[in-house]
């Protein structure tokens, strides 16, 4: 009787401890051009609305906000400004959430590009750098989507150039996640960013005809308008863990 | 320490937790870099190279050291060290100012200097023994390198006239203000705006390379394909980096000609036509540069950003804004041994 008592006291002290201690929750980001991954600097891609083959020679965007909503518990990470690029060592970009409380999160939300408030602010946070390449001049704010690259019809290069921003470019995402992440060992969600979305979504883009984007504001809002299908949840096993670090 | 200060809009900036910054650190490094006891004949200290009133360059294309040859790369000028690239030297081939302060000291062209030998001299003077003592509790090449890099953490230039614009003390004149709005936008004919694309690799207040990665490396056109020197990819081994050069502070600019990691431009207005019309293309050259054109004629061939003459002299006037009498003349920045 007194084991028994004791053994349930164990059990749920370990339950309750399990409960409190907060959990790292990583964040992957695989790059691909439609159905494959990328590859910089290799003119492999078609125009997604025209003539000509396309190669990416840079590629980066801000993700901020991340939060994880639950019927009563929220996640907000602080300072969330992430500046997303893959042309580090490993194909993949990695967001570590620290001291995670673990609650029963239905949706992750973030947003492609700076919200107005951190887009008119000098303040350097997250990764947020006003002598960084995204910024444009202060009165402007930042470059949401840097895409730098070349089409090539025939052997005539022509230079791309998407530089996309403006506060109204700003773009919510939100994500139902299935199951529980915070329960896997490691805990881990996978997103698939998709570059050919940037071209080929509510509008599709012939960079024959729109060969950069910068300062109009019409013209950036037609990129804008494709932000939503540039990222996409992904299945850990189909995301290859063994090449990404940890 | 006490005393030390930067502009807010200058960032973050990160000190080594090995090497926290004193008072009795940079007094001990000044003393250093102004000392030929570093170099091997005795005649070649850090300010031989780096010139106070030169914002710490030396007037030449390139340096010139012990050997009497002339050195491969214009000498750099320090200032701001703490904010932008954190990767040194032209290529970028030291990782923190603490490695690269010990490679000019040994280098056979620069100061040949043996470390054993150095700390072996500095030792035996009285002076640099308390002085090493109360920084650092002893003498070697380390302690050495710890120095200078402090010292040279503390050359924070951010009194020129366009520093005073931005803290809004004064107003800069109308063609000093053309030629901020031209520095600081990436032309777009879209739009009607005017640019020279300076903001797309000279960030708008510190006026150097980027601090992310290699963001602060960039191929501006000055050789073609055939010509192109190693530069980043000596370091990284990555081709995309091949022809890509550190993107230097432009403050004090209108100071340290001539320009350019080899010193090939004598004057500003030179730097200003190279920008202008006389870039070389290259697989590994700027996407910035390439795209950039007032006419909107980019697709068209030659690469220009067709720029106008008041336009580039306006541009001019800006850079002369970044001059910063205070930096250049400074007693704490000066040579101790001229003054006791």
């Amino acid at each position: 009787m007194l084991l028994g008592v004791a053994a349930l006291l164990g059990v749920t002290g370990l339950w309750w401890h399990r409960a409190a201690q907060p959990v790292e929750l990583t964040l992957y980001f695989h790059p691909f051009v439609g159905p494959e991954p990328l590859v910089f600097n290799e003119a492999r891609y078609p125009n997604p609305g025209g003539e000509g083959r396309f190669k990416v020679r840079d590629f980066q965007f801000f993700l901020s906000n991340i939060r994880l909503i639950g019927a009563d518990a929220t996640y907000a990470e602080p300072d969330s400004y992430h500046l997303v690029r893959f042309d580090g060592a490993e194909p993949v970009f990695v967001i570590v959430l620290q001291g995670v409380p673990r609650r029963d999160y239905e949706r992750i939300e973030f947003g492609i590009g700076v919200d107005a408030a951190a887009n008119k602010s000098l303040a350097q946070r997250g990764d947020l750098d006003p002598n960084g390449r995204m910024a444009w001049a202060w009165e402007v704010g930042y470059k949401f989507v840097l895409f730098e690259g070349a089409l090539l019809r025939g052997n005539v290069s022509e230079p791309l150039l998407y530089h996309v921003g403006f506060d109204e470019s700003y773009t919510p995402l939100s994500t139902g996640l299935h199951g529980d992440p915070l329960d896997s060992r490691p805990a881990q969600l996978d997103f698939r960013v998709d570059i050919l979305r940037l071209f080929q979504g509510s509008t599709t883009i012939d960079m024959t005809a729109l060969s950069t984007v910068k300062f109009d504001r019409a013209d950036a809002a037609l990129l804008a308008g494709n932000f939503p299908g540039m990222i996409a949840p992904m299945e850990s096993d189909v995301a290859g863990h063994a090449a990404a670090p940890r | 320490m006490s005393g030390f200060s930067a502009p807010f809009v200058f960032g973050h900036f990160q000190v080594p937790a090995d090497n926290p910054l004193t008072r009795e650190a940079v007094e001990l490094g000044r003393r250093l870099f102004y000392d030929p006891r570093l170099s091997a004949n005795g005649a070649v200290s850090c300010s031989t190279c780096h010139i106070q009133r030169l914002a710490f360059t030396d007037g030449r294309a390139t340096g010139v050291g012990v050997s009497g040859k002339p050195l491969a790369f214009n000498s750099m000028s320090l200032a701001n060290l703490m904010w932008g690239p954190q990767h040194f030297f032209w290529n970028g081939r030291a990782a923190t100012l603490e490695a690269q302060a010990l490679i000019p000291i040994q280098h056979a062209d620069e100061m040949a200097q043996d470390l054993g030998r150095l700390v072996a001299q500095l030792d035996a003077d009285p002076a640099y023994r308390d002085l090493f003592e109360a920084a650092y509790g002893e003498i070697s090449p380390a302690t050495i390198a710890r120095a200078l890099a402090s010292f040279e953490r503390t050359l924070i230039s951010s009194n020129s006239r366009y520093d005073q614009f931005l803290r809004g003390a004064i107003k800069l004149d109308a063609q000093e203000e053309l030629g901020r709005k031209l520095f600081m936008a990436h032309p777009d004919v879209k739009v009607s705006l005017r640019g020279a694309n300076c903001i797309d690799c000279h960030s708008q207040f510190l006026t150097g390379g980027f601090s992310a990665r290699y963001d602060g490396f960039s191929n501006n056109g000055l050789d073609d394909e055939e010509h192109l020197q190693p530069g980043l990819q000596a370091v990284t081994g990555n081709p995309a980096h091949r022809g890509l050069f550190k993107v230097p502070s432009l403050r004090n600019v209108a100071l340290t000609a001539p320009y350019m990691h080899d010193g090939r431009f004598k004057t500003l207005e030179a730097v200003l036509d190279h920008y202008d019309s006389g870039i070389n293309n290259s697989l590994t050259l700027s996407s910035v540069i390439v795209e950039a054109d007032n006419r909107g004629q980019a697709a068209a061939g030659r690469i220009s950003l067709h720029l106008t003459a008041d336009e580039k002299a306006a541009i001019i006037a800006f850079l002369h804004t970044l001059t910063d009498q205070d930096f250049v003349s400074a007693e704490r920045f000066s040579d101790p041994f001229q003054r006791n």
